[in-house]
């Protein structure tokens, strides 16, 4: 059976892994009782797998998480597979939670082609079992720019492990991620992700996979990128790597209509059991794309995440994708209060935009109360688009697929 | 929201989405029985209207030149008979 895996390489707050401990607690009692029954000892087949790698690790010795990983732990079917060179560069230990569930925690890695052991090889393991047919691809949501954040890393050793399992591999490049594609790399203490791409792209057509890597219109243009608009719909850039193409938005959402897997830093695939059937084909079957649930998760205004999560799902749902944004965590700070925007100001008020489009088709907004609750804050009353929803209601919106879906999995996004 | 040529906003320089979004937030704020009115490129202006069409709005539109667009967007008055 295809696990429910979690692909997480942020920082882990306490917050965060107390809502998802939730969460499974609420699928193994309510939803699927009859695994609690059946454990006695850790089956083979694992339900949920989570993949660490990055920040992510710190939270299995941190104090205040540790506590809560063990009782994750201690639920059936539940395995961790944790990125080893990353656990070794960090020095952090996981003796003693290894010791107590020596079958769950895993932190010897898969060899790659090279002899040397891959995280990204056992990532790949997962991210390509949803894929019938073969070729199958694997994508990737990078969102954070290069050498300031590891992630870019993590998405080029995503892709080439996708390659060196012969897979076709996708490249999204969305916010500060559209400077991995920028031309001129030229770091010295590390490795350089845009003549990685290069080679990447290169060794894929070798290999007769498709490589596709695709940079964000908007967020290209902002930054520079998008040097010759012909004003429908070419975009040239003199700055960007040849595999890098600019593409509008929707032209991007237009990739998540296939079933394949698609990760990002902090991301999951939940499995549909019973509506869901894997589809035949890799192409866009009508009611087999994936749904998407996006979490904000950062503060407004700050960063461009939060913006940049309500404007993906709004053209993940106008692509017609059954999307869900959840306000959960900092991002909850969305819905405080009153936001006002100087007149004449070039932004948007994320909470005019919030209660635009409340309402539209493919698309549902969500408000988490525990995270509102631990602020102290209550939602802006006229946000009345947007539901108010505690652990049961996450449960399902995070383990049932939206009505009239047949797809076999969900894809969920951490802004 | 207005007849003048030289207040109509020119969101040609939005993408798609943002566009949507810019819409929406307008049309919300709309008196009733008013007009929104704006300068789009062509791209936009298929993206403008089939959605809105489909959503209980009047969507209009006027080539004004080589790859600009006006539209007027108004909601659709309920009659009382179907």
């Amino acid at each position: 059976m295809t696990p429910h895996f979690f692909l997480l390489g942020g920082l882990l707050s306490v917050e965060r892994l107390s809502w998802i401990q939730e969460c499974l607690k609420f699928f193994f009692v309510k939803l699927n009782p009859e695994n609690l029954l059946h454990h006695t000892k850790p089956p083979r087949d694992a339900v949920f797998v989570f993949l660490l790698t990055g920040d992510a690790l710190y939270s299995l010795q941190n104090p205040q998480t540790l506590p809560l990983w063990e009782v994750i732990l201690s639920m059936p079917s539940v395995k961790i597979i944790c990125d080893l060179k990353e656990l070794e560069l960090r020095g952090i230990s996981i003796g003693r939670l290894k010791m107590k569930n020596p079958e769950q925690v895993i932190d010897q890695n898969s060899l790659a082609l090279n002899g040397q052991p891959s995280f990204w090889k056992d990532v790949m393991k997962y991210a390509r079992q949803h894929e019938q047919p073969v070729p199958s691809t694997v994508g990737y949501l990078q969102m954070e720019s290069p050498y300031m954040n590891q992630s870019s890393h993590a998405a080029l050793q995503f892709l080439a492990a996708g390659v060196e399992a012969h897979a076709s591999v996708d490249l999204y490049t969305y916010l500060d991620g559209i400077h991995l594609g920028h031309t001129g790399q030229n770091p010295s203490e590390c490795t350089n992700i845009g003549s990685s791409l290069e080679g990447l792209y290169d060794k894929a057509l070798k290999k007769g996979l498709a490589c596709q890597m695709l940079a964000c219109g908007r967020c290209s243009a902002a930054r520079g990128y998008s040097t010759w608009d012909d004003g429908q719909g070419v975009v040239i850039s003199t700055c960007t790597i040849k595999p890098v193409k600019i593409r509008n938005l929707q032209e991007i959402i237009g990739q998540f209509g296939r079933s394949h897997i698609i990760l990002a830093k902090n991301s999951a695939s939940i499995k549909f059991k019973k509506e869901g059937k894997t589809s035949s084909l890799p192409l866009r079957e009508t009611g087999r794309t994936p749904p998407v649930t996006i979490f904000v998760t950062d503060r407004p205004y700050g960063t461009e995440d939060a913006f940049g999560a309500v404007s993906f799902a709004v053209s993940c749902a106008y692509e017609g994708i059954k999307t869900r944004v959840i306000f959960i965590e900092e991002g909850v700070y969305t819905l405080m209060g009153e936001h006002k925007l100087e007149k004449g100001a070039h932004f948007f008020n994320l909470q005019e935009v919030v209660d635009a489009v409340a309402g539209s088709e493919n698309l549902q907004l969500f408000a988490f109360q525990p995270s509102l609750s631990q602020r102290g804050i209550i939602k802006n009353k006229k946000l009345n688009g947007v539901l108010n929803i505690g652990i049961p209601e996450l449960g399902q919106l995070l383990f049932y697929p939206p009505n009239g879906g047949l797809a076999n999995h969900q894809r969920v996004i951490f802004f | 929201m207005t007849d003048t040529p030289a207040e109509v906003s020119d969101f040609s320089n939005l993408t798609c989405t943002n566009l949507m979004i810019r819409l929406k937030i307008l049309l919300k704020k709309a008196p009733p029985h008013s007009t929104v009115d704006c300068i789009v490129r062509r791209d936009q202006r298929d993206t403008i209207d089939v959605p809105f069409s489909k959503t209980g709005y009047d969507v209009r539109i006027r080539k004004i030149d080589a790859n600009r667009y006006r539209v007027s967007l108004k909601k659709k008055e309920q009659g009382l008979f179907p």
